[in-house]
């Protein structure tokens, strides 16, 4: 009897913690996407003010920041200081595919980063503002979802959590 | 080595294969030509080659020969190769270098300056850009200390630098002259060159007869308009261009000379290639704030610098002490003579 009721315990707390544990991720990736918005302002910067050249404007830019993201484009700027001879838009998808998981970026989410990469380099510096100003958009759209719908997802993930898990309890015992 | 790698990087892979086959001594490459469609051409120990797809060398007559099927044939240059090639040098980041490729040039890490040609696109009769690139000219720079030596004890005169102008047609040798002179003048005579100096004095008639020699070096400003100077990479001269040399990297030659004089005071400030009204203006203003001035202009003699417009005056006004005429006689940085302020021989 004891032992079905530390099973019945050990079950509802386990989903619960699941449950705050999926409500915490979705806080953290709306801060990880955060971070990349920050991280892409940077790079503007550097690019329209200081006419810093892709591998230049992306090591200062991570430097100036933390996180996975900033991580990436270290890793990216490194890259292109090697001068492997590979096109800038492939080392960019490769790093990324490599930091995709700590950014917890969604598929649609990296297609778009995959996507402004493509774009990246190309033409003048009118051309590198609208591309960049494009992306921007589109991220502040997708912080804006995910900011919208914190407070219900995160409440819906715990209580999920609880609830699921007494319902489990009930049913094993 | 590690900038002959960082070099033979900035080429699609396929030509930097052959490059990297050919094994070339980077001290006597002076030039690599890419055209599309065409082959490779190479000006090494002044004389041009085609390279060989095999990494070897050919005089170009015998390598059209080849081409037709007797041995390895010409390494050409494929379109594609080049947009790669100028996407490397670029650093992936054509926007970044604008302005180069409005003037037809872009300089790399090293110094090296890579000319540009293809189709310009004009608006309001200035060139806005230049597309459909096809022809790209690598010169690569090559620092050699101590070329100055020789004109060092002219351009002094009671320990003060004399305003100097280098005269040379192109690929002669004056940007490697004038970055020696530079060093030179920033770091101080060397240790014992009093003494050499003395004894010159006593041998050779045509010695100037104050040439003293400053005790220490004096500050030099540099606007380096082009980065051929100093090769700044990320602010920092890769060449050396002495201790007490501040760069003024990628600025206009007219605004980098008010910009120095205004916040640097520099004693001397050197220019390379000269030529629009703007410079001339200003470098008057250089001279007439007591700065002192090494430029350089494009011409074969003094006579040529005679013949351009605002200079004619300048060499009238007897602005220059000091003229050296650089050609490629003996080699490039032949100096053929140097010449006082009233164009008289000094030696």
């Amino acid at each position: 009897m004891w032992l079905r009721l530390i099973g019945c315990a050990l079950v509802t707390v386990s989903c619960s913690a699941l449950g705050f544990w999926k409500a915490r991720q979705w806080k953290e990736h709306r801060k990880l996407l955060e971070d990349l918005r920050r991280l892409i302002y940077l790079l503007r910067g550097e690019i329209l003010y200081a006419r810093s050249p892709l591998g230049e404007a992306l090591e200062r830019a991570g430097s100036k920041s933390g996180g996975p993201a900033a991580v990436w484009f270290c890793q990216v700027a490194k890259r292109l200081e090697q001068q492997e001879g590979q096109p800038f838009s492939r080392i960019w998808q490769q790093e990324l595919d490599k930091q995709a998981g700590a950014m917890l970026l969604s598929p649609r989410e990296q297609q778009e980063l995959k996507e402004f990469g493509e774009h990246l380099g190309y033409l003048d510096v009118e051309m590198q503002e609208r591309t960049i100003a494009l992306y921007l958009e589109q991220l502040d759209m997708t912080i804006g979802f995910y900011r919208d719908h914190e407070q219900e997802r995160t409440r819906m993930c715990a209580s999920l959590g609880i609830m699921g898990g007494l319902f489990l309890a009930v049913i094993l015992c | 080595m590690e900038k002959q790698d960082r070099l033979l990087r900035i080429f699609a892979e396929r030509i930097r294969k052959v490059l990297e086959a050919a094994e070339l001594d980077f001290e006597s490459l002076q030039e690599i030509r890419l055209r599309a469609g065409r082959p490779l051409l190479i000006l090494y120990g002044n004389r041009e080659y085609l390279l060989l797809e095999n990494g070897r060398l050919e005089e170009p007559g015998r390598g059209r020969l080849r081409e037709n099927g007797t041995g390895s044939p010409v390494c050409a240059v494929r379109p594609e190769e080049l947009k790669e090639t100028l996407e490397y040098i670029g650093n992936h980041s054509l926007y970044a270098f604008e302005e180069e490729i409005r003037q037809g040039f872009i300089t790399i890490q090293g110094g090296h300056r890579i000319g540009l040609a293809g189709k310009t696109v004009v608006d309001g009769g200035e060139v806005r850009t230049m597309k459909y690139i096809s022809f790209l000219n690598v010169r690569l720079a090559h620092q050699v200390r101590g070329c100055a030596d020789p004109v060092m004890p002219y351009l002094y005169e009671d320990g003060r630098v004399l305003q100097t102008l280098i005269v040379s047609p192109p690929r002669c040798g004056k940007t490697t002259l004038l970055r020696d002179m530079i060093r030179q003048i920033s770091d101080g005579p060397k240790a014992g060159a009093g003494k050499r100096q003395a004894e010159a004095e006593g041998s050779g008639p045509s010695r100037p007869p104050r040439a003293v020699l400053p005790p220490r070096g004096v500050t030099v400003g540099i606007v380096d308009e082009r980065s051929e100077l100093a090769a700044c990479y990320q602010g920092i001269p890769q060449n050396d261009v002495g201790f007490r040399t501040d760069v003024l990297d990628c600025c206009p030659k007219a605004k980098g000379m008010m910009m120095l004089i205004r916040t640097m005071a520099p004693d001397v400030i050197a220019v390379d290639e000269i030529g629009s009204r703007e410079d001339l203006e200003a470098m008057e203003y250089v001279m007439n704030c007591g700065c002192r001035l090494l430029a350089t202009v494009h011409g074969n003699s003094l006579a040529d610098v005679e013949q351009k417009p605002v200079l004619r005056e300048m060499v009238e006004n007897q602005m220059f002490e000091r003229y050296v005429i650089l050609s490629g006689r003996q080699g490039a940085g032949t100096i053929e003579e140097i010449r006082g302020k009233g164009g008289e021989l000094c030696g």
